[in-house]
């Protein structure tokens, strides 16, 4: 029986079209423009100025806070300008940008493909290494890795759960990385074992991924065989359901427990981390390479077989330039999205430019996406049978409409964790989650101005 | 047949004086003691309870009122104006200063025309919604969104949406300057700005904080920033910060040359009455500024 | 793509719609409109016409002149009604009180209330109770017209078992057989004919995640338990569990009526509540009530504590 999470979720078709695609390296574009805010929290200050020479790899801007990542350069060459520029939603956010010379890295990179097992001891030593290399979460969220991986005083980590679940639809970026990379992925894994005190380790991944449970369940027994520190490492087939890669959802799946309402993972002795994150705390640790670099998807229903592809981008290329480089937009793409269909963002300018997190471009044509026109709800329940989290759609989206935050509240609405179940399964088109996101942030804000 | 009627009225005249017994009492015990002024106040508020006063109610400003007399300075009802004021503080017994009207003014000209939509939003019907998401459908990331959520927070249908601009359009017969679509704007765009003599007004009617280039591009009616407002103002009523001119209200004289002088005829001047065009006048299509004066002619009476 | 479309997440959505379901429970019907339209021919056709019609035209007059809202005929929830309503009137109505069922129906009970989604009680069951209240000799007027097929084969002519079984006590059923309520051959409302039918119906919405088994599994076995500690008791008085469950629009009531998404708890929890209390009414009208049958006055007395149920009855949430 395989596992997955107890309450909801909903059955999208996968739409894994490029899932055979190998992971191609991007050209680095002439020009990069390199945001500074590409992780949760507040954005990073720039420590570059117009006409400066920077390496791939340098620093060229720093945390401004506790939840903050450094952002190193992604190419070498001479810094432009530091401004805004609008980026993916067409906000003003300051940007480096770099004019391209060569590809000069910094020192002290192995940039070899020689695959290093020997975990370091120090611990420190690694978390100062994956805050340094700016390593943040690569699932969605983009919260830096450190932060999560120094569990608060008090607090003890059972299980280290790697996400490799990619339960939204069209996403294969990280099925590919566990095809390519498996062996690097079990050893950041064991490295953040080894920083979390030894706890044992599961890699999830949904079943309908079979190449790439092949490979890392291949990759975790040679490992185990050759090197020391690999013990406590299982691989775990899970049913595909989504939202399966959801934090509290692969809690669920893989140790059957369930996070308190405002609580996080490690309350239940649980710390999440994607498989990708996993890939970038091995270069950071073993090849001191920053996280510059991550896979991308291009695909799209609308997309020959020719032109689906799985990119190593750097971060800081234009998104027109990948979606040039990758044979053009679909005449018949209506949006663009970046990340997945179910909670990815649409693109309101192509001009906007990689980050950190960036995991696809992906065409949706005008029939798969636009919305119907909104009816009235028929109370079918179908929104409170979808939701992951236990949550009543219909009924949070009648309060809030109402602003009525106190029964907001006392439903819940604060662990809504915007996967989108309820307006996917809506068949009267209630756009519930664009009035539900809205609420579940004045709700939270109450309740965190109370304490 | 009698027998039933009798005991019928009877009883039914016994259990009413029993229960009236009965709330008598509980009324009696449980009865607030509340100051009588806070009813006498109340009663001459406009019982609209918008909330304008930044109290919960009607009943909860009189109460503010009462427990703030004899100093009514922080105690404003917009819907009454100074002449509900007057009647508040008459009943209290004390004085009250008489506040400037104001109404409530939408700072952006960025009609279809003006502002070309760059993309198509599919989402929810509400700016705030829109807000959360991203920038909105034209190239300018601070203008009026257009999803109507100041007319839905407008109790007294004084904002409606003109389907040709796509922006709002505030009734000043109806606006009571409660400042409810102030708070429902996401992007601030609605100031509650003084009426004005005669309610004539001149302000900037744009809040793009780009630079002018960039505004520009997004939005022929854009404030670019310039600053030759702030020059030729003779009062020094106009700042630019941020690449965006705005003009203070106490200060501002009417003179209306910065009307004149703005480049791109991001600053209106609403309401003032009309100047005959003389034949050998510069021809309208020179000044676009003058359109908007024009527009706004017929609502003065 | 002239302009890039933006919208919020999620960017995919299901093919299900209103209208589709609407559509899922008219087909999950038909084996039942078939069977009736077989047996009882050209009247049943003109009741099942006059209802449709009807309800539609209705429900498109009231929200165009009346309401003056977008028109709701599209989405297929007046057919549902319609077809529910025919299948809850005797074969043999005439067309005038099927279209008084009709106004009372949509007019009544479904747009007073604000249309789809709005209505507290079923609008077909309303429509009928209405009926039944006011025209109670043609509403009880059991006569078989002749159908396509089979015409006049009924094993207990001129009046429906339970019905029977109110006048002249358990001995008056003796003559019935099982098999006669499980395929064809009882009389009573159009939808009441066969079992069979409409099991095939319950299966099509189950297997189309239409509607869930709780509300009509609850029910049924509410019914069976009921029904069986008194036929235990004494069965010479009461009649049995499996006559209960096949006669007196029981299976039509709780597979198509009780399951209306509208007027039934959202939860499963509730759901079970729900249908417990709709089967212990009927069985308390069915032995000890005036009428023979009580499922529409026990669907519709459900449907009025369904707000309270929703109230009470919530979801399971995540780490709560």
């Amino acid at each position: 029986m395989m596992k997955t999470f107890s309450i909801g979720g909903i059955h999208p078709s996968d739409s894994k079209i490029s899932k055979d695609c190998k992971i191609e390296v991007l050209p680095v574009p002439s020009k990069v423009f390199i945001s500074v805010a590409q992780h949760l929290g507040a954005p990073a200050t720039p420590i570059v100025k117009a006409g400066d020479t920077v390496k791939v790899g340098q620093v060229i801007a720093e945390p401004a806070g506790f939840i903050s990542a450094y952002v190193h350069s992604s190419v070498s060459g001479t810094v432009k300008s530091v401004g805004p520029r609008k980026d993916l939603a067409g906000n003003n956010m300051t940007h480096i940008e770099i004019d391209v010379e060569g590809d000069e890295w910094v020192e002290g990179v192995d940039l070899s493909d020689t695959l290093i097992t020997a975990i370091p001891e120090d611990n420190k030593a690694i978390l100062e290494k994956i805050k340094m290399c700016g390593v943040v979460g690569l699932g969605g969220a983009t919260f830096p890795a450190h932060v999560k991986l120094c569990p608060p005083p008090g607090k003890v980590a059972d299980c280290l759960i790697l996400n490799g679940a990619e339960c939204e639809p069209y996403l294969t970026s990280d099925n590919r990385i566990m095809i390519e990379r498996s062996k690097e992925i079990v050893v950041g894994a064991a490295i953040m074992k080894q920083v979390l005190g030894g706890c044992k380790t599961v890699i999830g991944i949904e079943e309908n991924k079979p190449e790439a449970l092949a490979a890392m369940t291949a990759a975790v027994a040679q490992l185990q065989k050759t090197a020391k520190g690999y013990d406590g490492i299982s691989v775990m087939t899970l049913k595909k359901k989504y939202p399966q890669g959801g934090e509290k959802q692969l809690i669920d799946a893989v140790m059957g427990r369930q996070v308190k309402s405002m609580g996080l993972p490690i309350d239940v002795g649980a710390v999440v981390q994607n498989v990708a994150t996993s890939l970038a705390v091995y270069e950071a640790v073993q090849k001191n390479i920053p996280l510059i670099t991550n896979v991308m998807t291009i695909t799209g229903d609308c997309l020959p077989m020719e032109k689906q592809h799985n990119y190593k981008f750097r971060i800081g290329m234009p998104l027109s330039y990948i979606a040039e480089v990758a044979g053009g937009v679909p005449e018949q793409a209506a949006k663009i999205i970046s990340g997945g269909p179910m909670m990815g963002k649409a693109i309101a300018n192509m001009e906007a430019t990689t980050v950190k997190g960036s995991s696809s471009l992906l065409y949706l044509t005008a029939e798969q996406t636009v919305r119907g026109v909104e009816s009235a709800c028929i109370r079918c329940g179908k929104c409170a049978e979808a939701c992951p989290m236990g949550l009543e759609p219909f009924l949070l989206q009648k309060y809030a409409r109402h602003n009525m935050t106190d029964e907001l509240e006392e439903n819940a609405v604060q662990d809504c964790i915007e996967c989108g179940c309820c307006l996917y399964s809506c068949p009267a088109n209630i756009p519930l989650l664009d009035i539900i996101r809205i609420a579940k942030g004045d709700v939270i804000r109450i309740i965190r101005t109370r304490k | 047949m009698t027998q039933t009627i009798i005991w019928t009225i009877a009883i039914l005249t016994i259990l009413g004086a029993l229960l009236a017994v009965v709330l008598y009492i509980v009324a009696e015990k449980f009865k607030v003691e509340e100051d009588p002024r806070i009813d006498e106040v109340e009663k001459v508020l406009p019982g609209a309870n918008c909330g304008g006063c930044g109290q919960a109610g009607c009943r909860a400003f009189a109460q503010f009122c009462v427990e703030s007399s004899p100093n009514l300075d922080k105690c404003f009802c917009p819907v009454g104006g100074n002449d509900g004021m007057q009647k508040v503080a008459a009943v209290l017994g004390v004085e009250v200063a008489v506040k400037e009207p104001q109404v409530a003014v939408v700072r952006c000209n960025g009609t279809c025309e003006n502002r070309p939509r760059i993309n198509e939003y599919g989402g929810y019907q509400s700016c705030r919604v829109k807000a959360a998401l991203y920038s909105g459908d034209t190239g300018c990331s601070f203008g009026c969104l257009g999803c109507g959520d100041c007319v839905a927070a407008c109790q007294f249908g004084a904002i409606s949406m003109d389907p040709a601009t796509g922006l709002p359009v505030v009734d000043e017969e109806k606006c009571t300057a409660c400042g409810a679509c102030v708070k429902a704007c996401p992007k601030a765009v609605i100031e509650l700005r003084n009426k004005g003599r005669r309610n004539m007004r001149v302000f900037v009617s744009c809040v793009n904080k780009d630079k002018g280039a960039v505004a520009r591009k997004a939005c022929k009616a854009a404030c670019i920033g310039c600053g030759k407002c702030a020059k030729v103002c003779p009062f020094e009523a106009i700042t630019v910060e941020n690449n965006l001119a705005y003009i203070d209200f106490a200060k501002c004289k009417l003179c209306k040359k910065c009307v004149a002088e703005c480049p791109t005829g991001a600053i209106h001047a609403v309401n003032f009455p009309v100047v005959k065009p003389k034949p050998e006048a510069v021809p309208a299509a020179q000044k676009p500024e003058a359109a908007p004066v024009a527009e706004n002619k017929p609502k003065e009476e | 793509m002239e302009k890039l479309l933006v919208s919020p997440s999620p960017h995919l959505h299901t093919k299900t719609s209103t209208k589709s379901l609407m559509r899922d429970v008219v087909i999950a019907m038909m084996p039942a409109v078939i069977v009736s339209v077989l047996f009882y021919g050209w009247s049943e056709l003109l009741v099942l016409g006059v209802s449709v019609a009807s309800c539609v035209l209705l429900e498109y007059l009231i929200t165009k002149y009346l309401l003056k809202k977008p028109c709701t005929v599209c989405d297929m929830s007046a057919v549902v009604t319609g077809v529910l309503l025919a299948l809850n009137l005797p074969a043999t109505t005439p067309w005038w009180v099927v279209f008084i069922g009709a106004v009372v129906a949509i007019g009544v009970a479904k747009m007073t209330f604000g249309g789809l989604g709005q209505n507290l009680f079923n609008p077909a069951i309303v429509g009928r109770v209405f009926l039944l209240i006011s025209f109670p000799t043609y509403m009880t007027d059991w006569t078989r017209p002749q159908g396509f097929i089979g015409g006049g084969i009924d094993a207990l002519s001129g009046a429906t078992p339970l019905g029977a079984v109110k006048e002249g006590g358990i001995a008056a059923i003796e003559c019935l057989d099982y098999s006669d309520m499980l395929f064809y051959n009882i009389g009573g409302s159009a939808g009441e004919l066969s079992a069979i039918a409409l099991l095939i119906g319950f299966a099509y919405l189950l297997v189309r995640r239409v509607i869930k088994p709780y509300i009509t599994c609850s029910i049924i076995a509410t019914v069976a338990i009921f029904s069986g500690i008194f036929w235990a008791i004494n069965p010479a008085e009461y009649t049995d569990p499996v006559f209960n469950i096949l006669t007196g629009g029981l299976l039509l009531g709780a597979i198509f009526m009780a399951t209306d998404y509208v007027t039934s708890p959202m939860s499963n929890v509730g759901g079970i509540i729900f249908g417990v209390g709709i089967g212990i009414i009927t069985m308390l009208i069915r032995y000890f009530g005036a009428y023979p049958e009580g499922m529409s006055f026990a669907i519709l007395i459900m449907n009025s504590v369904v707000p309270l149920i929703n109230k009470w009855c919530h979801t399971k949430k995540y780490g709560r």
